[in-house]
């Protein structure tokens, strides 16, 4: 192939793959996490079904809305009455060691991975509002 | 899926980073054994000092001669290969992967700040392509691996740039984005991108000659 | 010869390439096997990662195309590009591992000993510091094994390994010349003398065989200045008085080696101090650079001093006064091998303004100054060339002309030669001097002599 076609060649699909992505952009209405414990989110919240999950859990808040007192899960306990924020700080701290942000990712994506299932990708649940 | 993603996100993470970095230090221990076994004479002329001397005065920016006989090339080139280290290493997302994996954190660049420095290494990598095509003497040097390397740092922050906007099938860019960061990292060793080891040493080496032996500036 | 009408638009195509006769009958002698044994062999043992490297960094980023007078004086025709001679020449012999045609050769040899003045000029515009010249060398070397390098150039080391000298000089012819040259210079000074083999002096002089051949003229300069300037000096009568070393360029490392290691033997024989040597550029790069590489020694086992340090020395010390500064306005080119092969161009210019009132720079100068597109043994070549080398040279022509100066001080045999040519090509209208020239023709006729 001569220079001039492969460049050709090499715009053509960088001109489809840009032009692809702005026809399937599409917004949705999304059920989504309120990030309101964070100053300033650097992304949107996370989508996510309270519903579906409570279904997924079997009923078992605990699965999520965990204890831990001395850095060990306490089975069988619920923190249901407690918002995430009251034990994950921001900044990690003695008292906590996992930052909220961390919480997040780590309880979701673990699960996710754990299970086979669910979004584990970046914006696979902060989808651009 | 999930496994898989799992499996580019953690082992194979691991497997590029130290193909990458014992790649490299596989290689500069063989050059510098190389040199002691085959041309010894290159020690008997390396000095710390002009090494130093000749890598610096490349680094600042259009000092060479060369350097100010083609500005636009090499002042592209000068901002890539910045952006091509600093976006990479300083975006936010890269930063609370590692900052989980490890505990550890550094300031990151602002989200916009940062998708417009992506889009810039991408102007300069289609910048390079459209100059091999037009600037005859590049063209007359070129052969088909220097596209595909332009290729192998294109698609890493092309697929970046497409996965932060989300327009496009995301979960397949994503992936396509961490596999070829990895195999950007993985083929360093083994291609002209170790110049990034080499063109110190031949720097250096040509430095301390001039400095050296001819007593003249090479630059 | 064409037409000097328009020198400034000549092409290479419109200059005949000549067939070299050592170069034809040299390929003919070769077979397919016996080329790629030769390659082979070179690459694998006398290559190590210091080519390994220069091949697998190159960016193929085009940058050392500005340096090269070669490109910029053929339209930027990308063939002449540093880069292009490479990829031309010694890229291609690895990636075939050394299956080449003969007419790749025909092209590989043209390249390397036409095309390219090994000057270096293009490792300081690569920002990786690659040296094409040591590869473009390394061609020729590959050449020299293959015994296709150009007659011309070849019949000098003929003559060095026959004779020591490059110019089939006999010993006795050599002696006779000096002793000449001392009777002539006695009608100014008349207790001058010419010492040979003096032992313990503390300056050995060396020229290159040229001198003695056709430019004695300048053996008697020299010889007024180290008598005006009181020096205890000596030059010897026996071989291993020329310095110079056309085998370095022609990639016959062995006889390099033997003719500075015959040099330095003279040296080390008549017990002297230090070496200067007059106005030559590869002899410099011969006896400070690599013959003494060739012999396992890192640095010189003397100090070398080339003439422009020594002129300078000598000026600024006092021990040569110059009566009255030269008048017509001079230019000066810096020689590769001095220049960028030793820094000298600073004291160059310190002795040049000490010399003549009117200089001026010509642009670019010091160590990015454009070679006289005859060194690295191109002129060596010989006249079948001079066509060719003539259209290579034209941005050299241009640099010229733009100083306006009357007078070009050309400090190196080479260069003095080759800008020669390229003043009559271009009828630049241009006078030629060796700095020492100029000293002899200003510098006051008396004896130094101490506190005085």
């Amino acid at each position: 192939m001569k220079y001039s076609n492969r460049f050709i060649l090499f715009l053509a699909v960088l001109f489809v793959a840009v032009m692809t992505g702005f026809y399937c952009y599409a917004g949705q209405d999304l059920e989504r996490l309120d990030p309101w414990a964070f100053e300033s989110p650097r992304r949107p919240g996370a989508v996510f079904s309270h519903d579906d999950h409570i279904f997924l859990a079997d009923d078992d808040c605990s699965v999520c809305h965990h204890v831990y007192e001395d850095g060990e899960l306490v089975s069988d306990e619920s923190s249901d009455d407690l918002y995430c924020s009251d034990c994950h700080s921001l900044k990690p701290a003695p008292d906590n060691p996992m930052p909220l942000e961390a919480a997040y990712h780590n309880l979701c994506r673990d699960c996710h991975f754990d299970r086979g299932e669910g979004p584990v990708l970046c914006g696979e649940c902060h989808v651009k509002e | 899926m999930n496994s898989f993603i799992a499996f580019i996100m953690g082992p194979m993470v691991w497997i590029s980073v130290i193909i990458f970095l014992g790649g490299l230090t596989f290689k500069l221990v063989g050059i510098l054994g190389a040199v002691r076994q085959k041309e010894p004479y290159i020690y008997s002329y390396m000095t710390l000092k002009h090494s130093l001397r000749s890598i610096g005065a490349w680094m600042i920016p259009f000092f060479p001669r060369s350097a100010r006989m083609s500005p636009i090339y090499y002042g592209i080139s000068y901002l890539f290969h910045i952006l091509l280290f600093l976006v990479p290493l300083f975006l936010a997302s890269h930063i609370v992967l590692i900052n989980e994996a490890f505990q550890i954190s550094w300031p990151a660049l602002n989200d916009s700040v940062a998708d417009g420095l992506t889009a810039g290494v991408i102007a300069a990598l289609i910048f390079f392509v459209v100059r091999r095509f037009r600037v005859p003497e590049v063209n007359y040097l070129t052969s088909a691996m220097d596209y595909i390397l332009i290729l192998v740092v294109l698609l890493p922050f092309l697929t970046g740039f497409l996965a932060y906007h989300q327009w496009v099938a995301y979960q397949w860019i994503t992936v396509i984005h961490i596999l070829s960061g990895e195999l950007m990292l993985i083929i360093i060793p083994f291609s002209r991108f170790s110049h990034m080891l080499n063109a110190p040493l031949t720097r250096a080496y040509m430095g301390s000659e001039f400095g050296q032996v001819r007593q003249a500036k090479d630059w | 010869m064409k037409t000097k009408e328009n020198p400034m638009t000549d092409t290479p195509s419109s200059v005949e390439k000549p067939t070299d006769p050592a170069i034809e009958s040299g390929l003919e002698r070769l077979t397919p096997d016996r080329i790629q044994q030769v390659i082979q062999d070179v690459l694998k043992k006398e290559t190590g990662p210091r080519f390994k490297a220069y091949v697998e960094t190159c960016m193929h980023c085009g940058l050392c195309a500005e340096a090269c007078p070669y490109f910029l004086s053929n339209d930027r025709d990308p063939q002449f590009m540093p880069a292009a001679k490479v990829k031309n020449t010694i890229w291609e012999m690895l990636k075939k591992n050394g299956n080449v045609s003969k007419d790749f050769l025909r092209r590989a040899v043209r390249i390397s000993h036409l095309e390219c003045n090994v000057c270096k000029r293009c490792s300081m515009y690569c920002p990786f510091g690659i040296d094409i010249a040591y590869m473009m060398l390394l061609v020729r070397r590959i050449c020299h094994k293959l015994e296709i390098t150009p007659q011309y150039i070849q019949d000098t080391v003929n003559s060095h390994s026959v004779t020591l000298n490059q110019m089939w000089v006999k010993d006795d012819e050599w002696i006779d010349t000096l002793q000449w040259q001392e009777e002539d210079a006695r009608d100014e000074f008349e207790d001058l003398e010419i010492p040979l083999d003096k032992m313990g002096a503390d300056i050995m002089y060396s020229v290159i065989a040229p001198e003695p051949k056709f430019q004695a003229g300048l053996i008697y300069q020299a010889a007024t200045m180290m008598h005006a300037a009181g020096i205890n000096w000596t030059m010897p009568s026996t071989p291993g008085w020329d310095n110079s070393n056309m085998a370095m360029y022609t990639g016959d490392n062995e006889i390099s080696g033997r003719i500075a290691r015959a040099f330095f033997e003279t040296a080390a024989k008549l017990r002297v101090k230090r070496i200067v040597m007059g106005e030559c550029g590869h002899a410099f790069r011969s006896v400070y650079d690599m013959g003494n590489r060739w012999n396992s020694w890192v640095m010189p086992p003397f100090e070398v001093v080339h003439a422009l340090a020594f002129y300078h020395e000598l000026l600024t010390e006092g021990r040569i006064t110059i009566k009255e500064k030269y008048k017509k306005k001079v230019t000066l080119h810096d020689p590769c091998n001095v220049s960028r092969g030793r820094g000298l161009h600073d004291k160059a210019r310190e002795v040049v303004n000490m010399v003549c009132e009117d200089f001026v720079d010509m642009v670019p100068n010091r160590e990015h100054n454009y070679c006289c597109g005859a060194g690295g043994g191109v002129i060596n070549c010989g006249p079948p060339y001079k066509g060719e080398r003539m259209v290579n040279n034209r941005v050299k022509a241009e640099q010229l002309a733009a100083t306006g100066a009357e007078v070009l001080i050309a400090p190196c045999h080479n260069c003095h030669s080759g800008l020669e040519d390229i003043v009559h090509h271009y009828d630049l209208k241009m006078e030629i001097k060796f700095l020492g020239d100029l000293i002899y023709e200003t510098m006051d006729k008396k004896i130094y002599t101490p506190g005085a």
